[in-house]
């Protein structure tokens, strides 16, 4: 029980805001992220589509392996990796005792790693890009492929706002807290203590609500003032913004080679669709 | 005569739904190189009449509107906000929302980038150097000191370059160096740049060091737009007003006797120094009473021990960043302490330890006998009671009644209605008790919150910065408020910038600068030793100020002390007007 407590101790609110800040802004410093975000897009849209109507498992390990290496390339938070391994891993148990139940044996766990292969292939793709793009690359990635602006926006500020807004769901948490009692007796494993802390997590969010709603009039003021709407209305400023994407020869190296494993791929999978099982 | 940058004419407005007008026909001009303060009591319209320069009243805020606002040149009427704003920059009192973008470098450019100006960056870079906040140019904001944050929306409005600078409240929540600074830089934006500056300011020692015309507001109208030693010196009627002038002009208004209208008084206090001297009658030195209080306090039960302490943050680069280093502190029973330094020294990471909000890196906190290091701060509840700087931050339920009750009813308390009454009560809330906490006005917000706070009956009551974005006249009945505080709480601690209030309230001084105790003394101890205020980034009030100068026999922290140590100068030397009939 003692190294479940040290490992909560650790889960904090100023952590959770660490971690997911530094996954969102700390990404110009890899291969990838020097990437044109035009490039990851179109290498993402492939990654996340695809394998959904690819059933041979050798392209799918292939897939895989790319993935696994892009994702170290990106240098991914531990954390987020322990959130997605804990997910597949979940995932596939519950399935797993689902099929038991239903007269299921061991071999049903053989057509189930398959689907957690192509979910594994899709999530690391999504890790691996949206860890290499900052917002504002994301942003502006998205407004050069034809996004409204409003929307491309909005990410934007809501990545701004981020940080604020747990800054504050951590004041108001403590606020309850500071206020709150406890149970005294912990419960059955824990299950007081557990249900007292899920139900204020829950309450946090109205006063921060009301709160952002309050706020959110001078930002709105704020944007009008500083010239916004005066910005989505002008084809020029949207050019201007968006001058400095530039494909690079990195940029088309990076999707050639994509493209030609790939191709080796697909080849390798029809000569020997089982390679794997 | 100079060109006027910016007309209204008759201007009359109200807001949808309202059955009063806010502004009620307002006519006004603003020269080109002008530095004019709008000052007025709560709720008499200068943000609303400050919105009108820019369109965002009647074109933002649709409501009824009558009268013509002319801005260099071009009618408001029919032109867009965003057309008006590029003429003219505004920052807000809650200048943290106004700022859209992660980063410093990408929020300055945002306003010349929305306006197609192809050598954004250049002007971003212009204004950070104005600034000086060049520095931090690829910094994210979430990181940056409040005060930062605040010069980083005036360089937003700068990278413009627009005529016209609208700036409301620039120091509310600064200490006083870094508002000093921020004055500074507005005053070379005006004299340097031409800029025409308007600010919306309580603090009449900004107004009088750096504005040259001032506009009262009153009721929605202007009563008048005056040159500034004029303006301040109409004591009676700003004071009727609830508006407090320097310090260095009330004292001189109220050593003045006989006919005082049309009088103008000294400013600062350079003027002042001429214009006082010390009087021979010697008053009862207070020295000798508050260090005898000093001392009987050292032997009164412990209530908070602090040893060794030190404290880190971590960073987003996954280093520690250090806050704290090495602090040990005693507090006792009936202690009203004050915690001062500038922006950042660790004054509320040091509260934040006491309350159990945060586990110290190194060494023990003791609150009351036990020990707080990572217990979870319902435990502590009971004894400590924290109250945010921002209010809004306290409020989780929908009427101040139940904010109040919160906590006596999630320990079951008997007496709850009872106790929750007398808080009603000693806040003067009964009035305000079914309404929503958070749609009150700042005032009334800090009340409730130490009512939340008084009503736990803690043993120490921690305060983080109670009088920010308060006006002085709300802020002189926050003064009494603590006052009702100390018949229920065994120790206060407040942390805050504000040298007046520390002056009139507390018993014990702890000076805090980078992450350690400099110093702790009693009022007279501390406030004499003007190299430590400045290395702590505070500074000494004008009334301090002047007590040393005139050395009197004790530096006078009230108004009603210093003037009955000194007198006003038979003939004094003519100096800009000082104590002089006004023509």
């Amino acid at each position: 029980m003692d190294a479940v407590k040290r490992a909560l101790d650790r889960i904090s609110v100023e952590q959770i805001k660490l971690e997911l800040l530094g996954t969102a802004y700390n990404s110009s410093s890899t291969f990838l992220g020097k990437l044109d975000p035009r490039t990851l897009l179109v290498w993402y849209l492939f990654f996340a589509i695809v394998p959904w109507f690819v059933y041979n498992r050798t392209i799918l390990l292939g897939m895989f392996i790319l993935m696994v290496i892009t994702t170290v390339l990106s240098r991914v938070s531990p954390y987020i990796l322990f959130i997605l391994c804990f997910g597949l891993i979940s995932q596939i148990g519950w399935l797993f005792l689902l099929s038991l139940f239903f007269g299921g044996g061991i071999e049903s766990l053989l057509p189930m790693l398959t689907l957690t292969l192509k979910l594994s292939v899709i999530s690391l793709a999504s890790i691996t890009v949206f860890s290499s793009l900052d917002p504002e690359r994301l942003s502006d990635g998205l407004s050069s492929l034809g996004v409204p602006d409003m929307f491309a926006f909005s990410l934007s500020y809501g990545y701004r706002i981020l940080p604020t807004l747990l800054e504050e769901f951590h004041q108001i948490l403590l606020s309850f807290r500071l206020r709150g009692q406890r149970p005294l007796k912990h419960g059955w494993l824990y299950c007081r203590t557990a249900v007292y802390y899920l139900r204020i997590v829950v309450l946090v969010f109205y006063p921060l609500m009301l709160n952002t709603a309050k706020r959110s009039r001078t930002t709105i003021e704020a944007l009008e003032t500083r010239g916004f709407s005066y910005a989505l209305n002008n084809p020029k400023v949207k050019k201007l913004k968006l001058s400095y994407l530039l494909m690079k020869w990195s940029d088309w190296l990076f999707l050639s080679g994509s493209c030609l494993y790939i191709t080796l791929l697909f080849w390798l999978g029809y000569l020997h669709p089982n390679l794997l099982y | 005569m100079r060109e006027p940058v910016l007309e209204l004419k008759g201007v009359t407005f109200t807001y949808p739904g309202a059955d009063q007008p806010v502004l009620h026909n307002v006519s006004m001009r603003l020269v080109e190189g002008d530095f004019t303060a709008v000052i007025g009591s709560n709720g008499s319209g200068k943000s609303t009449l400050c919105k009108c320069f820019n369109g965002l009243i009647p074109h933002y805020y649709s409501g009824d509107f009558s009268g013509e606002a002319v801005i260099c040149g071009l009618s408001s009427e029919g032109r867009s906000v965003a057309e008006l704003s590029r003429h003219i920059g505004y920052v807000y009192q809650d200048f943290e929302n106004q700022l859209v973008r992660p980063t410093v470098m990408d929020d300055v450019c945002f306003t010349p980038l929305n306006y197609g100006f192809a050598d954004y960056k250049e002007r971003g870079e212009r204004a950070l150097a104005l600034t000086g906040l060049s520095e931090l140019r690829n910094e994210f904001i979430w990181q940056l000191s409040g005060g930062q944050k605040h010069l980083l929306a005036l360089a937003g409005a700068l990278a413009m370059e627009p005529e016209i600078l609208v700036i409301d409240e620039p120091v509310a929540q600064l200490d006083p160096q870094h508002a000093r600074h921020i004055y500074e830089i507005l005053r070379r934006l005006n004299v340097e740049y031409g800029k025409t500056i308007v600010v919306i300011e309580h603090h009449a020692e900004f107004i009088a060091d750096y504005c040259r015309n001032v506009i009262l507001m009153d009721n929605g109208s202007i009563r008048w737009q005056k040159p500034v030693r004029e303006a301040m010196s109409s004591v009676d009627e700003l004071l009727a007003l609830g508006i407090y002038p320097p310090d260095v002009t009330q004292a001189a208004w109220m050593l003045q006797p006989g006919l005082r209208l049309g009088r103008l008084y000294p400013l600062n206090v350079g003027e002042g120094k001429a214009c006082f001297i010390h009087r021979d009658k010697e008053v009862v030195p207070s020295v000798l009473f508050t260090n005898e209080v000093h001392l009987v306090e050292k032997e009164k039960e412990i209530v908070v021990q602090m040893k060794d302490v030190r404290l880190s943050y971590r960073t987003i680069h996954r280093t520690m960043n250090p806050v704290l280093n090495g602090i040990g502190l005693t507090l006792r029973r009936g202690e009203s302490v004050a915690l001062i330094g500038n922006n950042g020294a660790g004054k509320s990471s040091l509260m934040k330890l006491i309350a159990g909000m945060v586990r110290p890196t190194e060494g023990t906190v003791n609150v009351k006998g036990i020990k707080v290091n990572g217990l979870p701060p319902e435990r502590l509840s009971g004894i400590v009671a924290y109250i945010f700087q921002n209010p809004e931050e306290m409020f989780i339920e929908d009427s101040v009644r139940k904010e109040i009750a919160y906590y006596l009813k999630a320990r079951r308390l008997t007496d709850t209605e009872e106790r929750v009454e007398q808080m009603l009560h000693a806040f003067r809330l009964s009035e305000l008790a079914e309404q929503d906490a958070r749609l009150l006005s700042g005032g009334q917000q800090r009340r409730v919150s130490l009512a939340i706070g008084a009503a736990i009956r803690p043993a120490v009551m921690l305060l983080d910065e109670p009088t920010a974005n308060l006006d002085i006249s709300t802020k002189q009945e926050m003064v009494k408020v603590l006052e009702t505080l100390r018949g229920q709480v065994e120790t206060v601690v407040i942390a805050t910038h504000d040298m007046q209030l520390v002056a009139e309230w507390a018993s014990r001084i702890i000076v805090m600068h980078q992450g350690r105790i400099i110093a702790d003394g009693s009022k007279d101890e501390i406030f004499a030793d003007g190299q430590l205020l400045q290395r702590a980034g505070l500074a000494q009030t004008p009334l301090m100020e002047l007590s040393q100068m005139l050395g009197l026999p004790h530096i006078c922290s009230s108004l009603e002390e210093f003037t009955q140590n000194v007198a006003l100068q038979k003939e004094g030397p003519v100096h800009s007007g000082c104590c002089q009939t006004g023509a």
